[in-house]
């Protein structure tokens, strides 16, 4: 990936975990800059435009949830949220507050380098626009709306279709069940939590090698789906 | 027995009648308390009231011509107030008129005759009589008053010496001892103590024995807060015996069975008396331990709470921040080639960053067990795929299961479950890292899921050392560890932590073993999703 240039902005009050951050970012060839509290990140967030933000939940004066909300009046730009609480509420209300993907304390550096750079993608995208998604074995043409695993096409109905092409969008970041229901179904069917799940269960069984054991289609428990973009990201911890 | 009672020995009248005991209310005694001793105690002092009155006459009719006759009343004044001092009125009655009738007969003229020929005389006798009688019966009352305030004053250094006792009693039983021991020693007899069971009914003490009439009396009561004490008499041994209640306001902790031995009346009263007014320092005590236990409760209940406060607080930031650095720092170095390099290097890495996700595991569990015990264990329900739940418990114990071969068996279309995926992620994750901690390493470990009417059942089972009766019947106790694994370390909170989540979830847990060395099955049943109507069906098909 090129990315010589991308800013993180670190919005976190621990500086030890700032440090490692900052490590981790810049071993990767990001530039960083670092805000102790809210209202610093605010205004980090305004006047150096940064690529990717890094917000922690436990700030001393604002909440990260405030600061996710006011940052989103005004700004795309992708947000990875740290939180120490794996409250899967939470984590839905605050990807439905705009953050792109969420990492729960303690996390390794690769699973936030992925999530960032899922986002960034994501937030570039619209610039660059390749209509081939691939994930592993896996790759969706957004245009031809076709799909091949493994090089050779495979046949998905439509709405199974409809699922891959929101997850591939997204591409290594989680989407919401709510996210994922209403662009699906329609009606009473929306509510239906049932139907993505029996849904998710029959494409798991095209595109994946065990369906026991999904490595491309992931679930994150009580939030949503994810698919992944790269594989090593599955491997156990 | 008598012989440790000589005070109300003496104090007794000469009949027995039936009695009343203590504070109205108690059952009368129907029956006559034993009369021994009445020769001695009541026909002796007056036979010696006699003699004495006749020693003064032996001694004066020697002297009857020197000595002034105004001499002969104030010597026989002697003999009258010693009997009163002695023996009490009856006795000084008595010596008071043998002493007028002695001093007529041999003193006043006409001598050896009961005639008085002196009008003047007979004044002086009549007034002997007079005095004699005023003198002895205030002679006699200073007596009783005197015996009484020694009774009373040795009554109160006993009651002070058992509050003494008392003070020092902080349990129930340490109560019920210094009770036994005070009335021992008092009464000379030992005291028994029947403790209240749950039933309301007493139990007998395993040693010391009551007679039969006693017994059954006891086996006939009901344990009853505020009763009054019930006075038994045993027939045979003429021995009287008291059941005093030992209650709190609120509980009734025993009954305690002292034999007060016979007497009168009046000496088995004074005897109930005290044991009473026992019984009353035993409950302020009684009632003192209860709120010295209640405020022990509380106070610990209030640190509990604080701790758990402090706790959650402390764990969230104090502990996993440190430990979100640990795990970063280590992930970050990871990735330096210097690192990625250097197998050396590599190899303490990782084993900082497996540690430390161990360390989060750990505290994860600590988290939720005091969760549990918060009772803030609210499920938040919704369908999802039990697959899902168990892949995700396998991936976050990958490191204490990697050692151990696991099988998945699911049935292919098995229904949706309807749980906190959260909770059931964890409780499952409980049941595998038990499973793998006690079986050896290269064992299998088989999941396996199936529809079961409207549930769905998953069962976790390994090759391990299995489960005995005994522990089978202790295991869903909080902090329960088998004898045999005192060496596996862990903290005895998993199953108990799995089954409140399953239960919570409205599940239900099992553990099943065909016994030591058998391996187990732990099995989770929770509900599941009703087969899909038609309509559902339609609205899924889109082919």
């Amino acid at each position: 990936m090129n990315k010589p240039s991308n800013v993180v902005l670190m919005i976190d009050d621990e500086p030890k975990i700032r440090r490692f951050l900052r490590a981790g970012f810049e071993l990767q060839g990001y530039s960083v800059i670092e805000a102790e509290n809210g209202a610093d990140g605010l205004k980090a967030a305004t006047f150096s435009a940064p690529d990717l933000i890094i917000l922690d939940l436990g700030l001393p004066d604002l909440h990260g949830r405030e600061v996710l909300e006011r940052l989103r009046s005004w700004s795309n730009v992708p947000v990875i949220i740290l939180s120490v609480v794996s409250n899967e509420d939470e984590k839905v209300r605050l990807l439905k507050a705009g953050a792109d993907d969420y990492v729960v304390k303690p996390f390794g550096m690769a699973e936030l380098l992925a999530r960032g750079e899922a986002a960034l993608r994501r937030y570039f995208k619209t610039a660059t626009e390749n209509p081939v998604v691939t994930a592993g074995p896996l790759s969706v043409d957004l245009v031809a709306r076709t799909v091949s695993l493994n090089d050779s096409q495979i046949r998905l109905t439509r709405k199974e279709y409809r699922l891959l092409h929101i997850l591939a969008t997204h591409v290594g970041l989680v989407v919401t069940h709510d996210q994922l229901l209403k662009e699906i179904w329609t009606g009473n069917q929306r509510d239906n939590i049932q139907y993505l799940r029996i849904l998710v269960r029959k494409l798991r069984q095209k595109i994946e090698t065990d369906p026991n054991h999904p490595r491309l289609l992931v679930t994150e428990s009580g939030v949503g789906y994810r698919l992944q973009a790269r594989f090593e990201e599955t491997a156990v911890e | 027995m008598n012989s440790h009672l000589p005070i109300d020995q003496k104090l007794a009248k000469p009949r027995a009648r039936p009695i009343g005991i203590g504070t109205g209310g108690a059952s009368a005694l129907d029956a006559e308390p034993p009369s021994r001793g009445v020769w001695r105690t009541h026909v002796v002092p007056l036979l010696l009231s006699f003699l004495g009155v006749s020693v003064v006459t032996a001694i004066l009719l020697p002297l009857r011509q020197d000595a002034a006759a105004n001499l002969v009343p104030i010597a026989y004044l002697i003999p009258v107030i010693f009997a009163a001092t002695r023996w009490g009125i009856w006795s000084a009655t008595l010596a008071s008129i043998v002493s007028m009738v002695e001093a007529d007969f041999f003193f006043f003229p006409p001598v050896y005759s009961f005639r008085v020929e002196d009008p003047q005389e007979v004044v002086d006798l009549l007034m002997f009589l007079i005095v004699a009688l005023v003198s002895s019966n205030l002679a006699s009352r200073l007596r009783h008053e005197t015996e009484s305030l020694r009774l009373r004053e040795q009554e109160i250094q006993l009651l002070y010496e058992f509050s003494r006792l008392l003070a020092a009693c902080f349990t129930v039983s340490d109560l019920v001892s210094a009770i036994q021991k005070y009335l021992s020693r008092t009464l000379g007899q030992p005291a028994l103590f029947f403790a209240a069971r749950t039933d309301a009914h007493f139990e007998t003490p395993p040693f010391g024995s009551v007679p039969g009439v006693v017994h059954a009396r006891v086996a006939s009561m009901k344990a009853q807060i505020g009763a009054p004490p019930v006075a038994i008499l045993d027939e045979p041994a003429q021995n009287v015996w008291l059941l005093g209640p030992v209650c709190s306001e609120t509980t009734v902790h025993g009954l305690v069975a002292v034999n007060i031995g016979g007497g009168s009346r009046e000496a088995v009263e004074i005897k109930t008396r005290r044991i009473e007014a026992i019984l009353e320092e035993v409950s302020l005590t009684l009632q003192r331990i209860d709120i010295e236990n209640a405020i022990k409760d509380a106070r610990l209940h209030l640190q509990a709470e604080l701790l758990r406060d402090a706790f959650h607080g402390t764990l969230s930031h104090e502990l996993c921040t440190p430990l979100a650095t640990i795990r970063g720092s280590a992930s970050v170095m990871d990735t330096m080639p210097a690192v990625r390099q250097d197998d050396r290097l590599h190899a303490l890495v990782e084993g900082i960053s497996d540690e430390a996700v161990h360390l989060d595991g750990f505290i994860q569990n600590l988290l939720n067990a005091t969760r549990v015990t918060a009772g803030g264990v609210a499920p938040h329900l919704e369908w999802a795929e039990l697959r899902d739940i168990v892949n995700a418990a396998i991936k976050g114990r990958a490191r204490r299961l990697s050692s151990h071969k696991i099988e998945m068996a699911f049935a292919e279309d098995l229904p949706l479950v309807n749980v906190d995926s959260g909770l059931i992620e964890e409780a499952c994750g409980q049941l595998l890292e038990n499973a793998a901690k006690y079986s050896p390493s290269g064992s299998r470990i088989s999941i396996s899921a199936r529809a079961e009417q409207t549930q769905v059942v998953l069962s976790i089972s390994d090759q391990g050392v299995g489960i005995t009766p005994e522990e089978q019947q202790q295991i869903g106790r909080r902090s329960f560890r088998g004898q045999r694994h005192q060496g596996v370390p862990g903290s005895g909170l998993g199953f108990w932590i799995a089954s409140t989540f399953v239960r919570a979830n409205g599940g239900t847990i099992d553990i099943a073993s065909k016994g030591q060395g058998q391996g187990t099955t732990a099995s989770i049943a929770l509900p599941g999703s009703p087969p899909m109507q038609p309509s559902e069906l339609a609205d899924l098909r889109d082919e």
